[in-house]
């Protein structure tokens, strides 16, 4: 596999292997250009992937560590931040193939409206609710490849609220489940239309992957056999075939550097012996998710930038989005046996649109899912009723009839919800960590109260024995990471133009969740890799022309 | 092999004592003699236990007690938690100097009958330490059994959980005969 020796410059320097860093790396070593990707994580093997539930929800078996890489947490600027011991608040994995190793892979298309929804509604008050600088017709056929070059599996046409699209799925949908029955029974007779859940999961063998076996550890867990698409098992080892991409783990970038005329000229970075390196290179993208791509450039403050790199606009960090997820548990008459196979079958978009008859903003998607695996349900289902005791035993032992309906909303952005540098607290590499402060606006709530008061009406009209909904409580954190370097045609309002170069400096991209200017309903990640495949393309160009 | 220390020999045979009398008063003097390893004191333990066995309680079916959740937890602390050890431990000594004002003339909350135990835990169950102790408690049913809790598998048993690599459709009932 391609190595580059220290000494050598390469084209571009990809901080990040996840989602965007993955597609970024392939496009760019296939046209042609040298490439180095840096990953802080390890790289993982799939004999690597247990099913075990408290090292990947609770030891940072996969995810960054509240110990190694602490932050903290508040809910209003005149607190001081609140160290987080069990998870940390923005949590994503810290591995080669980033998030993409651990997340669920729902993969929804974002639809037209979200990207113009400030033009057809109009402004907000006190958010900084904004159009896309790019309409969904620009990011249509990326939404194909993803679907194509990635593995989506789904049924195009199945919902009467696709958007328009170039190609159909090339897989069938997952088999369903029963969760999966279940909501598609109880949304048909409320005159809904479900249908089946997109995932990047192989129905089939698909591009040298195996079909899916089954045993149910997506969310939060790698997959064991591959069937779930990471990066790690698709993008990288093709952009390594090329013979020009090296993907460098355990490489912990603290730096953009940057010269005198305000180009960046490189990264600093520590490496696995915490010696601290430098990659030169012609170009930066930053893929390193919505979290650390802000705190990256916070942290490369230097005399010509003292506000950080590519923050003119003051707005690096700011309007910090999620997705908030609300749970509604159903316990049905027979067994479901939710814990087998991917997590999500069957999704409604009926109330997807935001409508001003509701009295707020926002809207979303729903689906059946499994509550995740043993611990987590076990402690989540405490939620909704006893939470220790004979009646949470009793609870506890409904497991295997139970399932959960998912509800995911819209988050505004709001410029005081932020990811910055804590004052006091280091990381273990002597940096300092993230402070994030997040406080939800209330029509974020209201969205999610609403769609979670429909979820048990079909869960009702589904026949289940009993319906319990979690409390609706302000979010503490995430791992939908959005909106912290969004993209903007304005340099005053935004960070990145719509090709991903940021306003400030011509050869710094910035491409990954930090990007997105609304929140979308529910599953960011396929917009993600579209916007890594469209900014692939235009920045090879650049390129190409000497334009970078 | 390392040789048991003494110790945690001790330790353990308190533990069985413990739970071979269902009750925990006799262990607050053997107490005294043993020193704690890997973190918490038998007294302390006595008290996680109790806690433990009111929080996921042992009926017709098994529960915290027969999981092995406070050797879990024990272990944890010492292990791959020992990032909350500090907290915990304070925590815990809060906790159990509020009962013993609350219930002068009994010498810890496992002594105390099982409607008190109940009546106190309603008390303290939205503090920091008992939600802690709580997710303890179901991560020491439910984690894989390597970790020293779910001993035999009970809390996946208890669930209808299998821990399979492979499955097939139909997974449930309502998924079988599905037309579409």
């Amino acid at each position: 596999m391609k190595t580059y020796p220290l000494t050598q410059a390469v084209d571009f320097a990809i901080v990040g292997s996840g989602a965007a860093g993955g597609v970024l790396a392939r496009e760019l070593s296939r046209a042609g250009f040298s490439v180095v990707v840096l990953e802080q994580g390890p790289r993982l093997t799939l004999a690597d992937f247990e099913h075990d539930e408290l090292k990947y929800w609770f030891d940072a078996g996969i995810t960054n560590d509240v110990v190694k890489n602490p932050q903290t947490f508040r809910d209003d600027h005149a607190k001081r931040g609140e160290r987080n011991m069990i998870r940390p608040s923005l949590c994503y994995a810290r591995t080669v193939g980033g998030t993409t190793v651990h997340y669920t892979a729902n993969y929804w298309r974002f639809r037209e409206i979200d990207f113009e929804e400030r033009s057809r509604r109009g402004s907000i008050a006190g958010t900084g609710f904004a159009d896309w600088p790019i309409r969904y017709a620009d990011l249509e056929p990326y939404y194909t490849k993803v679907e194509w070059e990635i593995g989506v599996s789904g049924l195009a046409g199945a919902s009467p609220f696709d958007p328009p699209r170039s190609r159909p799925y090339p897989m069938p949908p997952m088999p369903v489940k029963s969760s999966g029955v279940l909501l598609e029974r109880g949304a048909r007779k409320l005159g809904l239309h479900p249908f089946p859940a997109p995932l990047a999961i192989n129905s089939q063998h698909y591009r040298g992957r195996p079909a899916c076996i089954h045993c149910g550890f997506c969310q939060g867990f790698g997959c064991e056999v591959s069937a779930k698409a990471s990066t790690l098992t698709t993008m990288l080892p093709e952009a390594e075939a090329t013979g020009r991409c090296e993907v460098r783990s355990e490489s912990y970038v603290v730096q953009v550097v940057t010269d005198k005329r305000g180009r960046a000229t490189g990264v600093r970075y520590f490496d696995r012996d915490r010696r601290e390196r430098l990659q030169k290179a012609r170009a930066v993208i930053l893929s390193a998710n919505g979290a650390e791509t802000p705190r990256l450039l916070l942290m490369s403050a230097n005399n010509r930038f003292p506000q950080g790199l590519a923050n003119s606009s003051g707005l690096v960090g700011k309007y910090l989005m999620f997705n908030y997820t609300a749970r509604t548990h159903a316990v049905f008459e027979h067994e479901l046996n939710e814990f087998k196979s991917v997590q999500c079958s069957r999704v409604v978009f009926d109330f997807y649109d935001s409508d001003p008859q509701r009295g707020f903003y926002g809207g979303g998607g729903i689906d059946s899912r499994i509550g995740p695996q043993p611990i987590v349900w076990a402690d989540r289902i405490g939620e909704e009723g006893a939470s220790w005791g004979s009646a949470y035993k009793a609870r506890l032992m409904e497991f295997t009839r139970t399932m959960q309906v998912a509800s995911h909303g819209t988050s505004l952005p709001l410029e005081t919800n932020s990811v910055e540098l804590d004052p006091e607290l280091k990381d273990a590499w002597g940096m300092p960590a993230m402070r994030v402060t997040y406080k939800d606006h209330p029509d974020d709530l209201a969205t999610v109260r609403f769609l979670q008061a429909r979820a048990e009406e079909i869960m009702h009209a589904a026949g289940a024995l009993k319906v319990t909904s979690a409390p609706i409580k302000p979010q503490t954190g995430s791992v939908h990471l959005l909106g912290t370097c969004r993209m903007g045609d304005d340099p005053a309002q935004s960070i990145v133009d719509r090709y991903h170069r940021s306003h400030d400096i011509p050869n710094l991209f910035i491409c990954d969740g930090s990007s997105f200017v609304t929140s979308g309903r529910g599953q960011p990640t396929q917009t993600i890799q579209a916007l890594a495949f469209r900014a692939g393309e235009h920045i090879a160009r650049f390129a190409r022309r000497s334009e970078i | 092999m390392r040789k048991p220390d003494l110790d945690t020999y001790s330790r353990r045979a308190v533990l069985r004592v413990m739970c071979a009398l269902g009750g925990a008063w006799l262990t607050l003097d053997l107490a005294k003699v043993v020193h704690a390893a890997p973190f918490l004191s038998a007294a302390e333990l006595a008290d996680v236990d109790a806690i433990a066995a009111q929080i996921i309680p042992t009926d017709a079916t098994p529960g915290a007690r027969e999981a092995g959740v406070v050797e879990f937890i024990d272990r944890a602390l010492a292990t791959v938690f020992a990032r909350m050890a500090r907290d915990f431990r304070s925590q815990l000594s809060e906790f159990r100097l509020r009962c013993r004002v609350q219930y002068p003339d009994v010498p810890s909350f496992a002594a105390l009958p099982r409607q008190q135990q109940i009546e106190f835990l309603q008390q303290v169950e939205r503090t920091p330490f008992f939600e802690r102790i709580r997710l303890l408690t179901i991560i020491g049913m439910f984690a894989m059994p390597k970790y020293g809790g779910n001993r035999d598998g009970v809390g996946w048993k208890l669930l209808g959980f299998q821990d399979q690599h492979l499955f097939q459709p139909p997974f449930g009932y309502y998924d079988r005969d599905y037309a579409g």
